[in-house]
């Protein structure tokens, strides 16, 4: 790999060798034209019939040290983590990829290629197991003051309550309106799980494989509504068309009480590659 | 602060490249491993840029916000 190893051990020098950073592992040997426009070099670390996809990273980046450090600055997170995502996906074109994680760094080209020595056969299976394959996914969002403002409308008991408060004193008042909105956060709480539930089922009928992720929080989402559901599934790809189609239908039952469906695709199969961890 | 929110031109949202090229795809070990609780270091970190005191007195009161007044 061109470095020569230094000999007296210096830390600083031993500091500045380019690190191997892995995006993800193929069976098919990469079509430089899709990664051209990348403006990083991407290279392939062969063993036996799997491709390690690889670029060289700075230390100054990617260190643990300076690694934990980069990671509070948003911009240069928020720079790599699409960098990895382009990458994975300009391979993509042309192969079934496993992705690896974000971070996934190795001191030398010889490490990497040890992984590929080791896992080569599980590589390749998981590889079989995903082809043909893509990954979905889809987060649906609640609009609570839409729901509540239909049930406003269409509920009976709240409408009872209301009038009662209507009436009643100023004390009273203010605990039937505690009441009210304890009833309606309890309606709201298992409508919205009833109909994320159906959405889920409908979808998993269609796929190979699913997963459901931890909800995130609206700091995070930036939408002002609440996630309610966070999943993930894995679709053959002659089903992807009937699969966007019950998302739609799912959207236009939904909509009215306040749902808000983002779907999105065809990701890398970040969600369906778990292999045995292995320690070294 | 809170003014220079990330520029957005891409179409996919950041939080949803980051759920997951940071928190799944698959694992070995690496020679550098990032831990856990270093990736919880990028969520606070998002935290800290995106949420105004607005959003943050929005969430404390969703999604029910307290009393429910004359909201018209």
């Amino acid at each position: 790999m061109g470095l020569s190893k230094i000999s007296n051990g210096v830390n600083m020098q031993v500091e500045e060798k380019e690190l191997i950073y892995l995006y993800c592992v193929t069976k098919v040997k990469p079509n430089y034209r899709n990664l051209e426009d990348l403006g990083i070099k991407i290279y392939p670390i062969y063993f036996q019939g799997t491709y390690a996809i690889v670029s060289k990273v700075s230390p100054d980046e990617f260190n643990e040290e300076n690694l934990k450090k980069n990671f509070a600055d948003i911009n240069w997170v928020e720079n790599k983590v699409r960098q990895h995502e382009k990458v994975i996906e300009a391979i993509m074109q042309d192969a079934t990829v496993i992705p690896f994680k974000f971070g996934t760094v190795f001191q030398t080209e010889e490490n990497a290629e040890k992984l590929l020595r080791e896992q080569s056969a599980e590589f390749k299976r998981i590889i079989a197991n995903l082809n043909g394959k893509q990954e979905w996914g889809l987060k649906i969002y609640c609009d609570f003051k839409k729901f509540k403002d239909m049930l406003h409308k269409e509920d009976t008991k709240i409408k009872e309550i209301e009038k009662e408060i209507a009436s009643a004193s100023k004390g009273k008042a203010y605990f039937l309106r505690k009441k009210k909105d304890e009833f309606i956060k309890d309606i709201i709480n298992e409508e919205v799980s009833k109909y994320t539930q159906d959405c889920f089922e409908k979808l998993k009928r269609i796929s190979v494989d699913v997963k459901i992720n931890k909800i995130l929080s609206k700091e995070v989402t930036e939408k002002k509504e609440d996630m309610v559901l966070n999943a993930a599934f894995l679709i053959n790809t002659k089903r992807i068309k009937e699969f966007n189609n019950a998302v739609e239908y799912l959207k236009s039952r939904y909509s009215d009480n306040g749902l808000i469906f983002n779907c999105t695709g065809p990701w890398p199969t970040y969600n369906f590659c778990s292999f045995g961890e292995k320690k070294e | 602060m809170n003014e220079e929110v990330i520029t957005k031109t891409k179409d996919v949202a950041l939080v949803e490249v980051l759920d997951r090229v940071l928190d799944k795809g698959a694992i070995v070990a690496g020679d550098i491993v990032i831990s856990v609780a270093d990736i919880d270091l990028v969520y606070i970190g998002l935290r800290v840029m995106l949420s105004s005191v607005e959003t943050m007195e929005k969430l404390r009161g969703a999604p029910m916000p307290g009393g429910t007044e004359e909201s018209t």
